[in-house]
């Protein structure tokens, strides 16, 4: 038989349950990253070739995960009716098997066939828990495997129950709620037989009680009857219970699997407080918790950069060379010049990407597997509370420190429409690695490394003003923190590679384009000797309101490419590194300022347009430079004083 | 032994007492995601840590670690037990 067999499973589950693990496992390389029709929510395919199988995996959007919202629980359950898979996989932390059940049981009201994935099951012994997933599976009708996604144990087997599945379809077991509720359901799935809709007539029942929008919507169109039906039931719901109908199903699924991890778990009460718990005590301790992040965040910095300095000297006689070598077979003709142009912008992006905001990444990846990221977001709600936010922007700021093109996207995470733009505008305020190296490189150097600190201050004190301004601006209910807390486990170093590839490949496909090309523009510029007309036309700015030299303006256009940029074109222009003998401390340190927040790159301003619209980009842009020329000529007025 | 004035905030809660959730009075999104976490009425909870300078409260819920603003776990009302 040559006939292809296909198989159609999706991956779905809650946050912190490993399950893009089980996704990279499976799928290796053979992996596609692209959106969902219209919506800025990612979407990852893979492929598998097994035991004679093509198996086609897609990995649904993750609930109370790092990437969050309303919208992808909709695509979820959406694609899971619309498209059919073979199988739904649910992958389930076996260390908080009680609240990953409750989403299990949302998935089994799809009557979706459903392989359970019992995760870490490893941690789960550790910390005491056992589970007997024999009695889980029978009790859910559902196979059950206990997996160590870390390790890649029980992992093939997941394939194997999903083919015996697809092979032999088994009987779908309806859980029965309490006795009223069911009658409820009862009365409306009878109403909605004879409807065309393609989800199951339960279902939309329970929805119809839950009062889910969408669902409320698609029956109207349908049959509005329906609706004066459920009302009725609601409130008869609401009467019994005392409380809203849709706390009353969530209500009764909490107890349908309270009462089922009863019977399959067991826990070990008298466990020494593990090292684990200690941990978490003290990451997350009023005082010492402080210490703790200040010092890890504070030796991550100062890591990356040291490293990176050193990384990118070794770049520099090599890329020399190269452009002598350039110089010497290509030429020096308008269009050879515009050709370095071109190769000189991938070789800075390189020069930046590799020394900096790879080890970056890595670090920052390593601290969010093993579980620390989310301990900064629980210290640091309350602060950001305060700019009209919550603790999970902190995770986007930080994203910021490397880059702020994968900082602005990684805003995401937020739950409303206005938080996303607050944190988005305020990463842009974030020093990236580009604008540290003017820091270090120009303040830090020359004028000392207290006042390369001191900026750091000034910008999240200006991080935080702008904040509390936007958040007064833009009105909107603030949404709170509801945040599951992860145990701290041992990072997996593919994971971390993987995340690591996922956002410098944001920086690479989104950012290196718009460099290079508008890199190759400004160049023509330069070469074609409008620069001089230019920086006299900035020069009521540069040299009377900030007191710098005329070719700053200069300067200050090539930085929108890449902020970088500004120093290495400051020692061409000036024709020495030496910036003490060209520059005074109060210029420099007016001209880090100016460089820091006067406008996002290119880069950035291309991801604030696409998630936001082209007004709300230009309009942060236009503000931050008008700002940013503003703060700098007061600060050079105050430096007036100090030096 | 249990008082029939014994409900109070969650805030109000000291590290390491255990009460029961009598009622959520958040928003219907926020009620419905502490509801889907397991925070429902009858529910079990402990407050395991109160963060600094009045910011969020973490709790134990049915074996899991959950983190909730302060503006919200204000309005989480329990029975202390």
């Amino acid at each position: 038989m040559t006939e292809e067999k296909k198989l159609n499973i999706v991956l779905a589950g809650q946050g912190n349950t490993g399950k893009s693990t089980v996704f990279n496992f499976l799928t290796g390389l053979h992996q596609h990253i692209g959106n969902w029709a219209g919506k800025t929510i990612e979407k990852s395919e893979g492929t598998l070739f097994y035991k004679g199988y093509t198996v086609d995996v897609l990995d649904l959007p993750g609930i109370y995960s790092l990437t969050t919202y309303s919208v992808e629980e909709v695509i979820s359950r959406e694609y899971i009716i619309n498209q059919k898979p073979d199988c739904v996989i649910n992958i389930v932390d076996a260390t908080n098997l009680e609240r990953n059940l409750i989403f299990t049981f949302q998935l089994l009201e799809l009557e979706c066939p459903v392989i359970l994935v019992l995760n870490m099951v490893d941690l789960a012994k550790k910390k005491g828990i056992r589970i007997d997933s024999k009695k889980l599976q029978d009790i859910l009708n559902v196979h059950v495997i206990p997996t160590i996604a870390s390790r890649g144990a029980g992992l093939t087997s997941i394939i194997d129950k999903a083919i015996e599945l697809k092979e032999k379809k088994g009987q779908h077991k309806v859980h029965h709620y309490g006795k009223e509720i069911e009658n409820c359901i009862k009365q409306l799935s009878a109403l909605l037989e004879d409807i065309d809709i393609s989800y199951p007539a339960r279902w939309i029942a329970i929805k119809l009680l839950e009062k889910d929008k969408d669902i409320i919507k698609l029956v109207q169109k349908k049959k509005p009857e329906i609706l004066e039906k459920t009302k009725q039931l609601q409130d008869y719901l609401e009467d019994i219970h005392g409380h809203d109908s849709s706390l009353v199903i969530a209500d009764e699924r909490s107890h349908l699997t309270c009462r089922i991890t009863r019977e399959t778990e067991t826990i070990d009460a008298n466990r020494k407080a593990s090292l684990n718990d200690r941990l978490s005590a003290i990451t997350t301790d009023r005082f010492l918790g402080y210490i703790v992040m200040v010092l890890i965040l504070g030796g991550m910095f100062l890591t990356v950069f040291m490293m990176g300095d050193l990384l990118s000297g070794l770049f520099d006689p090599l890329f020399i060379s190269w452009h002598n070598w350039w110089n010497d077979t290509v030429g020096t003709t308008f269009i050879a010049s515009l050709g370095w142009a071109a190769v000189e912008s991938v070789l800075a992006l390189v020069q930046i990407a590799l020394p900096y905001i790879l080890p970056f990444y890595i670090i920052l990846y390593i601290l969010e597997d093993w579980g620390y990221i989310a301990r900064i977001s629980f210290l640091m709600d309350n602060l950001m509370h305060k700019m009209g936010i919550h603790g999970k922007a902190c995770i986007s700021f930080i994203i910021g420190l490397g880059c702020n093109v994968p900082g602005c996207l990684s805003c995401r995470i937020m739950e409303s429409k206005r938080e996303r733009f607050i944190t988005a505008v305020l990463v842009t305020l974030v020093p990236c690695s580009a604008v540290s190296v003017i820091v270090f490189g120009l303040v830090g150097k020359y004028v000392g490394l207290l006042w390369a600190f001191g900026l750091y201050l000034f910008a999240l004190l200006l991080i935080f003003l702008v904040g509390k301004i936007l958040s007064r601006l833009l009105l909107g209910e603030p949404v709170e923190l509801i945040m599951a807390m992860p145990d701290y486990k041992t990072p997996q170093i593919k994971t971390v590679l993987y995340q690591t590839w996922d956002a410098l490949k944001e920086f690479v496909y989104i950012a290196a384009p718009i460099v290079v090309i508008s890199g190759v523009a400004i160049h023509g510029i330069d070469l074609a000797g409008w620069m001089p007309f230019i920086s006299s036309i900035l020069k009521p700015v540069t040299v009377n309101w900030l007191g710098l030299p005329a070719v700053t303006g200069i300067l200050l256009i090539f930085g929108i490419l890449r902020k970088e940029l500004i120093l290495v074109m400051l020692a061409a222009y000036l024709g020495t590194t030496h910036f003490s003998d060209v520059l005074s401390p109060q210029q420099m340190i007016t001209f880090a300022v100016v460089s820091m927040f006067y406008v996002p790159c290119i880069a950035t301003i291309s991801v604030l347009w696409k998630e936001y619209g082209w007004k709300k980009a230009l309009i942060v842009c236009v503000l931050e430079i008008l700002f940013a020329i503003l703060l700098a000529g007061i600060v050079n007025r105050i430096l007036n004083f100090v030096f | 032994m249990v008082s029939e004035n014994s409900n109070m905030s969650l805030t109000d809660m000291k590290e390491g007492q255990t009460g029961i959730i009598v009622s959520v009075a958040g928003g219907k999104g926020a009620t419905k995601r502490l509801a889907d976490l397991g925070l429902s009425p009858g529910t079990e909870i402990k407050v395991i840590r109160k963060a600094l300078f009045s910011g969020p409260v973490k709790v134990l819920v049915r074996g899991s670690r959950i983190v909730i603003g302060r503006g919200l776990a204000l309005k989480i009302i329990v029975a202390l037990k």
